[in-house]
């Protein structure tokens, strides 16, 4: 026995001792980690998952743009190349306004693919979105695709159990547990490195993925019609409400690892949460956000606006509505005769039906997001206890694909209609002077096509007030438990 | 002198055990003496190394380590504690060396590389074992690397549940002198074990436990070895 190996060691200081417990732990998880081939195969097979997911989304998006940008030029073309008609006519005529696609889609498809891509901007009526990629690509498309943030979302937390199923539990089974409380260790150090291992295996997981996505909005990004700046903000929340998730899974994982009997009653336990959040929850939260605040059917919601819109006269010069109109015209521009006015009063009466379906359709429509909106609160509420249902709506909104994206598109290409209205009723008041007036080309072309910008990631954080408290709950709620866990650690 | 490891009443009852296996145990070993426990299976000696470690909570009673109540602060009272199980158990993935390393760093206390290195030397470990990984290692190697952590954390007190199990008889009298060399420099030493040649060569003062209970205590010069055996059979001849 030398009496070097006899010799005291230097203890290390307080301040430093409990970090070098943690880091220690943490370093010494990674080492296992990484000369257990197989996890390190599983990893990286996810990784390429996700990059494969997220190539994948570049080339789709890649051509759903280029198809919507070439749709929208022809949709001009024909706009402009109209004939020469009455402005009214032309109104009926009709146009597309195009949703542009936001780049982030690539990392999440969203709602877009169930809401639509387009509306049919037309005269006196605001119509839904149209081009739904659900309904158009079958039962498969139905099912979902393989995103990248179906993978985040579904398969990575199912990584994090397998990572961290065993951490306490498989090292009781082992007998290392004994040992290692035998040191003296604090449990909450232990869980606190163990935390860290695992949350290093999540930016292990996470990295590649944001890593890709930032390359694909480098190249992807317009940077005429979006700031790249705005985007690479909406990626860095994405990252952090992911890293939030995933870091609750781990804490979750190594809570249920120190409480339960053994490594197969924690796995088993892990596994069925994992089901409940990824498949269960979502279904049943939309169910009761649908009983909780019903919507109308389509075909309910288009009969009362119809039914408000019969209040008004449309083209109907019989209508009381119509006829007030017209003596309260005349009297206003002192004459008794329609022809003694100084304007077109066609173009008047269509202005005046115009404004007065504007209120319908922003009372109805306004009304109807009102309850989606409801529904959204419903859905992500019980987000702090299965948080796929508060990382979702989350997700959604940052990569600029949530319902309230949409809705926002939806107002702008409504108002972009209204600016159409107002505009061939304009000329039609101060041009038209007999029922065969027509315009031309230069009315066509002076109406501007529609150019939406989608709102910054300021709109995002806005609306996600309530799923990021819930996904924070669920995060504060996983550490609460881990430590509770690991303050009932028993090494037998 | 100063009591390092002491039990008062220290009592043990397991969830649904009629008796207890544990029965109001006193001892007091104090700093510079080896205390061993003998009995036989059943008889609660690990029983009370798992109170002092708290690996257990005690039904009745006090297992204090330098006064520090075992249940009630358990991480300093282990702070104070080395301890060697009958069967030491390392992770297998990681060498004998970052085995030590780890353990020391997780005890808080600075462990250079020379160092480490020698107190696996001095554990007896092969220097060719000391960089392979411990799931190839016999389970002799894997004590001594458990001896070496025990060394490593400089405790003092230490605990040793069967520490000699799996060794071979030279070192295992290698291991019986360094208890030798750690009571001189002040360590006070409780050792579970039922070798009964270990107890005599190792210990200060001998207990032979029976039932839970503390039947008798030997001081290590009031008996021989053969004393000691028959002493041992005749208590239990007697229980018998």
């Amino acid at each position: 026995m030398s009496d070097l190996a006899l010799a005291p060691l230097a203890a290390a200081t307080p301040a430093k001792r409990r970090w070098r417990v943690v880091r220690a732990v943490a370093a010494k998880e990674w080492l296992e980690l990484f000369r257990d081939r197989r996890l390190v195969w599983l990893c990286a097979f996810v990784v390429a998952l996700m990059l494969a997911a997220l190539a994948f989304g570049y080339v789709e998006n890649a051509r759903i743009l280029s198809e919507r940008d070439a749709a929208a030029r022809a949709d001009r073309e024909l706009w402009i190349g109209q004939s020469a008609k009455n402005p009214h006519a032309a109104a009926h005529f009709g146009q597309y306004a195009f949703k542009p696609l936001s780049p982030l889609a690539l990392a999440d498809p969203g709602v877009d693919a169930y809401v639509g891509s387009a509306v049919w901007l037309e005269a006196h009526k605001q119509n839904e979105t149209q081009f739904k990629q659900a309904r158009d690509g079958g039962v498969g498309a139905r099912l979902g695709s393989l995103s990248l943030a179906f993978i985040l979302q579904t398969i990575a937390p199912l990584i994090v159990i397998l990572m961290g199923f065993a951490s306490f539990s498989g090292e009781r089974e082992s007998g290392t547990l004994k040992q290692l409380l035998s040191v003296g260790a604090k449990p909450r150090d232990i869980l606190a490195g163990k935390t860290l291992a695992l949350i290093g295996a999540i930016f292990a997981l996470l990295a590649p993925a944001l890593v890709g996505a930032a390359l694909a909005l480098i190249f992807f990004v317009d940077r005429e019609r979006l700031s790249l700046s705005d985007q690479f903000i909406r990626l860095g929340a994405l990252g952090a409400a992911y890293a939030a998730y995933l870091a609750g899974f781990a804490l979750l994982a190594l809570g249920v690892s120190a409480l339960a009997r053994n490594s197969r009653a924690a796995l088993v336990t892990l596994l069925a949460f994992w089901l409940a959040n990824s498949f269960l929850a979502p279904r049943l939260a939309t169910d009761a956000a649908r009983a909780l605040a019903p919507t109308p059917t389509w075909q309910e919601f288009r009969a009362g606006v119809a039914q408000d819109k019969s209040k008004t006269f449309g083209h109907d010069e019989s209508h009381p509505g119509f006829i007030a109109f017209r003596d309260e015209t005349l009297k206003k521009y002192g004459v008794t005769r329609i022809k003694d006015l100084p304007v077109n009063f066609r173009g008047l009466a269509l202005r005046k039906d115009d404004e007065s379906g504007y209120a319908i359709f922003d009372r109805h429509f306004g009304a109807l997001q009102s309850v989606f909106e409801r529904q959204d609160a419903l859905r992500a509420a019980p987000g702090f206890l299965f948080p796929l249902l508060a990382l979702r709506p989350i997700s959604m909104a940052f990569a600029g694909v949530d319902s309230r994206s949409q809705f926002d598109f939806a107002t702008s290409a409504e108002a972009h209609r209204r600016d159409i209205q107002n505009e061939v009723s304009d000329n039609i008041i101060h041009f038209a002077h007999d029922n065969g007036y027509v315009a031309g080309p230069e009315l066509w072309r002076k109406i501007a096509a529609f150019a939406y910008r989608a709102p910054g990631a300021g709109f995002a954080l806005d609306h996600s007030a309530l799923p990021i408290v819930a996904l924070l709950g669920w995060l504060a709620l996983a550490a609460a438990f881990a430590l509770f866990a690991a303050r009932r650690l028993r090494p037998v | 002198m100063r009591p390092v490891l002491e039990a008062r009443n220290l009592t043990k009852i397991y969830d649904g055990a009629d008796a207890p296996a544990l029965d109001r145990l006193n001892l007091i070993v104090p700093a510079g003496e080896v205390f061993c426990l003998l009995g036989p299976n059943g008889a609660g000696k690990t029983t009370t190394v798992n109170l002092f470690l708290n690996f257990i909570q005690p039904t009745a009673g006090q297992a204090l380590v330098c006064g520090i109540d075992a249940a009630v602060d358990p991480s300093a009272a282990r702070a104070r504690l080395a301890y060697i199980p009958e069967q030491v158990m390392l992770y297998g993935a990681l060498t004998g060396l970052e085995n030590l390393q780890y353990f020391t760093e997780i005890s808080g206390a600075e462990a250079p590389r020379d160092t480490l290195l020698s107190l696996l030397a001095a554990a007896g470990l092969p220097s060719d074992a000391v960089h392979r990984q411990v799931r190839g290692y016999s389970k002799g190697m894997r004590q001594k690397v458990g001896v070496a952590i025990a060394l490593a954390r400089r405790a003092q007190a230490l605990v040793l549940d069967e520490p000699t199990s799996g060794l071979d008889p030279l070192a295992a009298n290698e291991f019986a002198a360094l208890i030798e060399r750690l009571r001189k420099d002040g360590m006070a030493v409780l050792m579970v074990t039922h070798d009964l040649f270990l107890a005599k060569q190792c210990g200060t003062r001998i207990g032979i436990m029976a039932q839970g209970r503390l039947a008798s205590v030997f001081g290590a010069d009031d008996v021989d070895h053969l004393g000691l055996e028959r002493a041992y059979l005749d208590l239990f001849a007697r229980a018998a």
